[in-house]
């Protein structure tokens, strides 16, 4: 077994519309991919079919070797949208009912698993009158009960306080230290730079970026650069950059403005040309955020 | 196989967590044989040694409603005249529980992670809603008996009874009702709203008899329009009127309504005929319990194909 996850042209169509078009990636054992792309992309669609829920419409997932639907299925743990529970039940009674569904759940590792979410002082209350928060720590739980070899999350940190995110991210960390293969989705993109090494993008259904994510970011700077500049003539600066038909961006008496990068070298040298006094010149580092934004709106291709 | 085990375990699990479960038992299993323990009581007492029982016929009347066989009798019986009829009610409740929550929760994407087979996940709940149902019955057969034990002391009951037919009477109603099931776990996972399906399930069987009822009883099959005139010219008019023999409901129900005559002729105390045309309906005439399981067969085949089949290709949203 060379991946633990394989997309080959994996499609889904709804009628004439593709959520997910002509997919393909491989993601090696013990990897930890962020899968991104805004909201309706095709990113849980992507991930529905490689978990056996929906079936592709066209080209096929493998996960562990194996076609999915299929038995390695059962060594993968999920989170996909909504983490969802039967709401008369207690969290703790969530766990054991899951554990008996799957089977081969040792004694202990529903406790274990409490214990590693930190849910141990409301597992005994029913989930209807759990917060958003703890419904999504238990679902994390519950994704790791059998030892899963591959885990698909959705949106993990979704709705989640700045506090739950970091806490999510620790126990995702923990969990790829034990060589778990992850696959994460977010549109919460800080949550994913944080935690993984490789990205998969995704937008209208297609993947237009597959690699590293510092490749991700140097790409994305290859684009275009983001200047902050300060001027003694502020109105002036502006005009200046405007007839050079950039779109400046003012806050107080600083000026941001993205530039191709083949016009960004000669950026300062032509705007004092133009008689403007720059007093303060500065170009900020992307986040994957910007990055992402940019080839994004670049209509990237597939790398 | 094992997957098949862990669904039952897991289902198990969950049913016996359902507060809706107890409030079947407690009705069945003691509200039902307390109310018929409760009549035999008061026919004994009001009737007993009057002139209503010049004859000596209230002790039969008394014995084949509250003994222990009369009460355990009327545990099988009494829930399919009710409408809809309490084996329904079961039934629609057992499929929303262990079907429609799992759309409602949105829980199929978590089942079907921790079980990815599928058909050993809807066997496995067929299988947990037949054992629920047979627990129930089997429950409400000896609280019967167990009501009716109680009432020996202070009613003149005793133990006789046909036991074996009895048993074999409950065992067939519970081989019948995998159909039921069955058609109760198609419709709830074909409708997206809980609700929707349980009252399909209620009503649907009810309402396509009833149509055809209405369209004989109006139209009949005489060649008064082209669709008779089509089913003259293909022979099938003697099959469609025999369609009746076919209903879903009145074979459904055949075990548990087959002792009605008996019983009736039992309390008849008045020692006049049963007028046979007027309780056709109620002691479901013409129906015999082989014809009843062969038709109940081939709808439970029809059902589980179509569920098995349907459920193989569902993709969850």
């Amino acid at each position: 077994m060379d991946h633990a996850i394989a997309a080959t042209s994996l499609t889904k169509r709804y009628g004439r519309v593709a959520a997910v078009d002509d997919v393909s990636f491989e993601i090696a054992p013990g990897e930890i991919v962020g899968f991104l792309g805004p909201n309706g992309a095709g990113k849980t669609t992507t991930l529905r079919m490689l978990a056996g829920l929906i079936r592709p419409s066209r080209g096929e997932g493998h996960v562990l070797g194996q076609r999915v639907p299929g038995n390695s299925l059962r060594d993968v743990g999920t989170m996909i949208e909504e983490p969802s529970f039967y709401p008369y039940l207690s969290g703790r009674d969530n766990l054991r009912h899951a554990a008996l569904l799957h089977g081969g759940v040792e004694p202990g590792r529903i406790d274990a698993m409490l214990a590693f979410v930190k849910m141990e002082a409301a597992a005994g209350k029913r989930v209807r009158a759990y917060s958003q928060g703890m419904r999504q720590r238990l679902a994390l739980a519950r994704a790791l009960l059998w030892r899963p070899r591959v885990l698909l999350l959705d949106e993990p940190a979704n709705g989640l306080d700045p506090v739950g995110i970091a806490e999510i991210r620790e126990n995702l960390r923990a969990v790829a230290r034990e060589g778990v293969t992850v696959l994460v989705s977010s549109h919460i993109l800080a949550e994913i730079e944080k935690l993984v090494d490789r990205i998969l993008a995704i937008e209208k259904g297609r993947l237009v970026f597959d690699g590293p994510l510092e490749r991700l970011l140097a790409r994305a700077e290859a684009l275009a650069y983001r200047y902050v500049l300060r001027a003694t003539d502020v109105e002036a600066l502006e005009r200046v950059l405007r007839e050079a038909g950039l779109a400046p961006e003012r806050a107080g008496d600083l000026v941001a403005v993205e530039v191709d990068a083949e016009r960004a070298d000669a950026l300062v040298s032509d705007l004092v040309q133009a008689g403007v006094r720059i007093t303060e010149a500065r170009r900020e580092s992307d986040d994957l955020e910007d990055a992402y934004l940019r080839l994004v709106q670049a209509d990237a291709r597939p790398a | 196989m094992r997957g098949f085990a862990h669904v039952v375990r897991a289902e198990v699990f969950k049913v016996l967590r359902k507060r809706r479960t107890y409030v079947l038992a407690g009705l069945w299993w003691g509200l039902l044989p307390a109310l018929v323990l409760f009549v035999g009581r008061l026919v004994h007492v009001n009737f007993g040694g009057t002139f209503v029982d010049e004859s000596g016929g209230i002790a039969l009347v008394v014995q084949e409603i509250a003994s222990p066989y009369g009460i355990a009798r009327i545990a099988l019986i009494g829930p399919a005249y009710v409408s809809p009829t309490f084996y329904m009610i079961v039934v629609a409740l057992l499929a929303a529980l262990l079907i429609g929550e799992e759309r409602g929760h949105a829980m199929w994407k978590t089942v079907l992670v921790a079980q990815p087979q599928r058909f050993p996940v809807m066997a496995g709940k067929v299988s947990v809603a037949m054992l629920a149902l047979g627990v129930l019955m089997l429950g409400a057969a000896t609280s019967g008996a167990l009501f009716g034990a109680l009432g020996t002391t202070f009613l003149p009951t005793t133990w006789a009874g046909d036991w074996t037919g009895l048993a074999w009477l409950y065992a067939l109603q519970w081989a019948f009702c995998l159909a039921a099931v069955l058609f109760a776990f198609l419709m709830v996972f074909l409708f997206k709203n809980i609700a929707l399906g349980v009252v399909t399930v209620f009503f649907l069987p009810g309402l396509l008899e009833g149509l055809y009822t209405l369209y004989r009883a109006t139209v009949g099959f005489e060649p008064v329009n082209r669709l008779n005139v089509l089913f003259q010219a293909l022979r099938l008019q003697q099959r469609l009127e025999a369609i009746p023999q076919y209903f879903f409901t009145s074979n459904l129900y055949a075990p548990a309504r087959s002792p009605v005559a008996d019983l009736v002729r039992a309390v008849n105390t008045g020692g006049g005929e049963i007028p046979q045309d007027a309780l056709g309906q109620l002691l479901g005439a013409g129906i015999t319990l082989p014809h009843a399981a062969a038709v109940m067969a081939g709808y439970a085949v029809v059902f589980g194909i179509l569920l098995f089949w349907r459920f193989a290709r569902h993709d969850v949203e």
